[in-house]
C-alpha cells in the first residue's frame, strides 16, 4: 500500500474519532472537564491548595536541627512551628541523632538547616534545607516534602535577612534524596499521569469494544484500510485530546494549586503525551482481546491501583522494595512517571533521562506490537 | 468480470466440534441473483462472512469476482459490498459523512464521490435525510443507507444477509426491485434469507442451506420440481379446530400441514388416496368442505421435504439454540 493512501487514511480515521467526539457531550465532559478538574481539584485540595486549611503531617512527630543557628534559620523554625503543618516539630536535636532516630517511630523526618543557611541568603545563593524522611512510611516522605515546600515559598525574610536581592525565598531549596519539590508540584505529577492513563486508556480500548458491539469496526475491516492506518488515525485523535488534557492539567495545577514546575512546557507536553501513548498501545493490546465496554471499564480501574501501587504515584520506585521493586522495574509506566518526577520537581533536563525514556519507548513499542500481532490473528474473533 | 462471480471448492468452517459450514461447493454466476435459503443457524451468514473475508475458513477456498479469499483478502474486498446483521455505520455521523469517510478509504476521488452520492441518494430518495445523523433516521432509512455505502465503490459483488428483517413490507418490496435492477445492471448479488418466500419471488437461482450443507442448487421453479414425490392439496374448509388440524397432520406420509382460516393447506409425498383421506377425515370430524384443489408445492415445501421434514427442522432448531 502507497505511503500516501497509508496516511490519508489515518488521517480520515482521526477526522472521523474527532467528528464523532465533538457530537457526544458525554465524551467531551467526562474526558476534556470532570477528569482533570475532579483528579486536580481533589488532590489540589487535599493538599491544602483550596478551601479550609487541614495538614495531614500536623501532628507528626519531626525533628528540627539548627546548624546554621543564624536569624534567619530562627525565622525559618518560627514560620514553620507557627504554620500549623508542623505542630509536632521539635527543636534541639543534634544531626546524628535526629537521623538515627529515623525509623524508631519516635520521629518521622528530620529537617536540617546547614551551616551556610544565612550566609547563602546573603550572597544571594541557593539555601538548602535537608529533609531526612522514614522510608518504612509509605507516601509520608512526599507529603511532608510537599507541606514544606509549600510553607517555606511563603517563607519571606527579607525584613530580618538582609541584603538579600530576590523577593521572597525562592532560593531556598528542600533537598530530599537529591529531589527539589515546589508547591503542588508532586501532584501535578500524580494528577497528570492518572488523568492521562485514565483517559488514554479508556478512549482507546473502550472505543475499539464500543465499536465492535455496534458493528462499525467490522465495517471499517471490511474496507480496503490498513490496520495500521486504523491504528495511527486512532492514536493521532487520542493524542490531540491528551495534549488537550495536559493544558488543562496544567493551568489548574499552576493558577489554582500553585504548583510550580522546574521544566518546559514542551518537555512536560512531550512525556505527559508519552504516557498517554504507552497507555494507547495497552489500550489497543486490550481491545485486541475482544472484551465488551464493561470488562474494560474494568481492567481500566484495577490498572490504575496496580500502577498506584507499584509504578511511583505515591511511592518513588526508589523506594520500593522486594517483589514492590520488581513489578515496578517491569512496568512501563513507572519509567514515564519517574521522568516526569524528574522533570517537574528537579527539573532534569530530558536528554539526560536516557534510561527512563527507553524504557517507555520499548514499553510502547511493545505494547503497539504485540496489538498489532494480535489484531492480525484475531481479526476473526473481532470482527464477528 | 469471469463468468463464475462467486465459486467455493470444498468451504468449511468449524467453530471448535462444530462444523458450521460443511463442504459447500457452489457457483454464482456473474449478474445473478442467488439466494441462501435456510433456517437460522444453517450455515448462510457464516458463509456469506467466509467469502467476505470476514473470518477465514477452516478448509477449502473461494474465489469472489476471480480473487482467492484466503491468498487476495484486500482485492477480495475492494469487489464487495456487504449488508449484514453485525456491519453498521457510525451513527454519530450524518449519512453524508459516512459516505464521505468511506468514499476516502475506498480511494475514489472526490468529485467522483460526489457524483456517486448524487446517483445513490437520488436512487433512494433520501431528499434531506443526506444531511441528517445516521441515528435520528428509521430503521428501513438506516438499512437503505448501509446499501447506499455498500454500493459506494460500485462493486461487482453484493451481499445482503437477511436484508429485509426488520422493514416493512413496502419498503422490502422496494428494496427487492432495486435489487434486481442491480443485477441487471451486472452485479451479482448474493441474498441470503429464512424468509422461504423471498428467494421464490426475486431470485434466479437459490440455494438451499441446511445444518452447514448446500442441499440443493436451482432456479425456484427446479428446486420445486425436484421434489417429485412432493404433492399439495388446498382444501377450503372453515372454522377447523386445533384438534381437527392434528388429525390431518398424523396421517401417514405428511410433510407439512398449514391451516390459515379457511384455506387448509397439505403437502404430502404421495398423491395415491390423498384427496380421499384427507375428505374422509375432515368429514368424519365434523368440518364442512367448500372445495379442494391440488397445488403445486411452494419453495417453502420443497424447503421442508428437501430437509427431511419439519421434525427434522425443529430438532435442528433446537439443536441451534442449545449451542447458543
Amino acid at each position: 500500500m502507497p505511503a500516501s493512501k497509508f496516511l490519508r487514511d489515518a488521517l480520515a480515521v482521526t477526522a472521523n474519532e474527532l467528528r464523532q467526539f465533538s457530537r457526544n457531550r458525554t465524551a467531551i465532559v467526562i474526558s476534556l472537564f470532570v477528569l482533570p478538574f475532579f483528579f486536580t481539584v481533589s488532590l489540589g485540595g487535599a493538599q491544602g491548595g483550596a478551601g479550609a486549611h487541614f495538614s495531614p503531617t500536623a501532628t507528626v512527630p519531626m525533628a528540627f536541627v539548627d546548624n546554621d543557628l543564624s536569624t534567619a534559620s530562627a525565622r525559618l523554625w518560627q514560620m514553620l512551628a507557627s504554620s500549623g503543618d508542623f505542630s509536632a516539630l521539635v527543636q534541639g536535636y543534634r544531626e546524628e541523632n535526629a537521623i538515627a532516630l529515623l525509623g524508631t517511630g519516635k520521629i518521622y523526618a528530620a529537617i536540617v538547616v546547614p551551616q551556610g543557611f544565612e550566609a547563602s541568603l546573603h550572597n544571594n545563593q541557593t539555601a538548602k534545607i535537608l529533609l531526612y524522611t522514614d522510608d518504612g512510611e509509605p507516601g509520608l516522605g512526599d507529603q511532608i516534602s510537599s507541606t514544606l515546600s509549600g510553607d517555606v515559598e511563603n517563607f519571606d525574610p527579607n525584613v530580618e535577612v538582609q541584603p538579600v536581592r530576590t523577593a521572597g525565598i525562592a532560593g531556598v531549596q528542600i533537598i530530599q534524596k537529591g529531589v527539589v519539590f515546589s508547591g503542588f508540584s508532586v501532584g501535578l505529577t500524580i494528577v497528570l499521569a492518572v488523568v492521562q492513563i485514565f483517559a488514554a486508556f479508556y478512549e482507546i480500548a473502550g472505543g475499539i469494544a464500543k465499536e465492535r458491539e455496534e458493528g462499525t469496526y467490522a465495517r471499517m475491516i471490511l474496507s480496503p484500510v490498513a490496520l495500521g492506518s486504523i491504528m495511527l488515525g486512532k492514536t493521532l485523535y487520542d493524542l490531540i485530546l491528551s495534549a488537550v488534557r495536559t493544558f488543562i492539567v496544567l493551568g489548574l495545577a499552576v493558577y489554582a494549586f500553585g504548583a510550580r514546575p522546574n521544566t518546559d512546557l514542551g518537555t512536560l507536553l512531550f512525556l505527559s503525551l508519552m504516557l498517554a501513548l504507552l497507555t494507547m498501545g495497552f489500550g489497543f493490546l486490550v481491545a485486541a482481546l475482544k472484551l465488551g465496554t464493561r470488562a474494560v471499564v474494568i481492567i481500566e480501574f484495577f490498572l490504575i491501583l496496580f500502577l498506584f501501587a507499584f509504578s511511583g504515584f505515591i511511592i518513588d520506585k526508589e523506594l520500593l522494595r522486594g517483589i514492590s521493586r520488581t513489578i515496578s522495574t517491569l512496568l512501563p509506566w513507572a519509567y514515564g512517571i519517574d521522568a516526569l518526577k524528574r522533570t517537574i520537581l528537579i527539573g532534569q533536563p530530558l536528554l539526560s533521562l536516557g534510561t527512563d525514556l527507553s524504557a517507555l519507548v520499548a514499553g510502547l513499542l511493545l505494547f503497539y506490537a504485540a496489538a498489532y500481532i494480535l489484531f492480525n490473528l484475531l481479526r476473526e474473533r473481532l470482527a464477528t | 468480470m469471469p463468468d463464475n462471480s462467486i465459486v467455493t471448492k470444498k468451504l468449511t468452517k468449524k467453530f471448535g466440534q462444530f462444523t458450521a459450514v460443511d463442504n459447500l461447493n457452489m457457483d454464482v454466476r456473474g449478474g445473478e441473483l442467488f439466494g441462501l435459503l435456510g433456517p437460522n443457524g444453517a450455515g448462510k451468514t457464516t458463509t456469506v462472512r467466509m467469502l467476505c473475508t470476514l473470518i477465514e475458513p477452516t478448509f477449502g477456498t473461494a474465489l469472489v469476482a476471480g480473487y482467492d479469499i484466503r491468498e487476495q483478502a484486500a482485492e477480495v474486498r475492494r469487489q464487495i459490498g456487504v449488508v449484514s446483521d453485525g456491519v453498521s455505520l457510525y451513527k454519530d455521523l450524518t449519512v453524508e459523512e459516512n459516505m464521505k469517510l468511506f468514499s476516502t478509504l475506498y480511494g475514489i476521488p472526490r468529485s467522483k464521490a460526489e457524483e456517486r452520492f448524487k446517483e445513490l441518494t437520488d436512487m433512494f430518495g433520501f431528499g434531506d435525510k443526506f444531511k441528517r445523523l445516521v441515528s435520528a433516521l428509521s430503521t428501513g432509512w438506516q438499512k437503505k443507507t448501509l446499501i447506499c455505502a455498500a454500493l459506494l465503490h460500485e462493486p461487482t459483488v453484493l451481499f445482503l444477509d437477511e436484508v429485509t428483517s426488520g422493514l416493512d413490507p413496502q419498503s422490502a418490496r422496494a428494496l427487492q426491485d432495486f435489487t434486481r435492477k442491480l443485477c441487471n445492471e451486472g452485479v451479482t448479488v448474493i441474498w441470503t434469507t429464512h424468509y422461504m418466500a423471498e428467494p421464490e419471488k426475486i431470485c434466479d437461482r437459490v440455494g438451499v442451506v441446511f445444518a452447514g450443507r448446500l442441499i440443493q442448487v436451482g432456479t425456484p421453479h427446479e428446486l420445486k420440481q425436484s421434489v417429485n414425490e412432493l404433492f399439495a392439496l388446498e382444501v377450503e374448509t372453515p372454522g377447523l379446530s386445533l384438534a381437527q388440524v392434528e388429525k390431518i397432520r398424523s396421517m401417514e406420509d405428511i410433510c407439512n400441514v398449514t391451516y390459515k382460516d379457511p384455506v387448509l393447506r397439505v403437502t404430502c409425498t404421495r398423491e395415491e388416496g390423498l384427496i380421499e383421506e384427507v375428505t374422509r377425515k375432515l368429514l368424519d370430524s365434523g368440518a364442512r368442505i367448500k372445495s379442494i384443489n391440488t397445488k403445486e408445492p411452494t419453495l417453502e415445501e420443497a424447503f421442508i421435504s428437501l430437509t427431511g421434514g419439519e421434525e427434522e427442522i425443529d430438532r435442528f432448531l433446537e439443536l441451534g439454540s442449545q449451542k447458543k
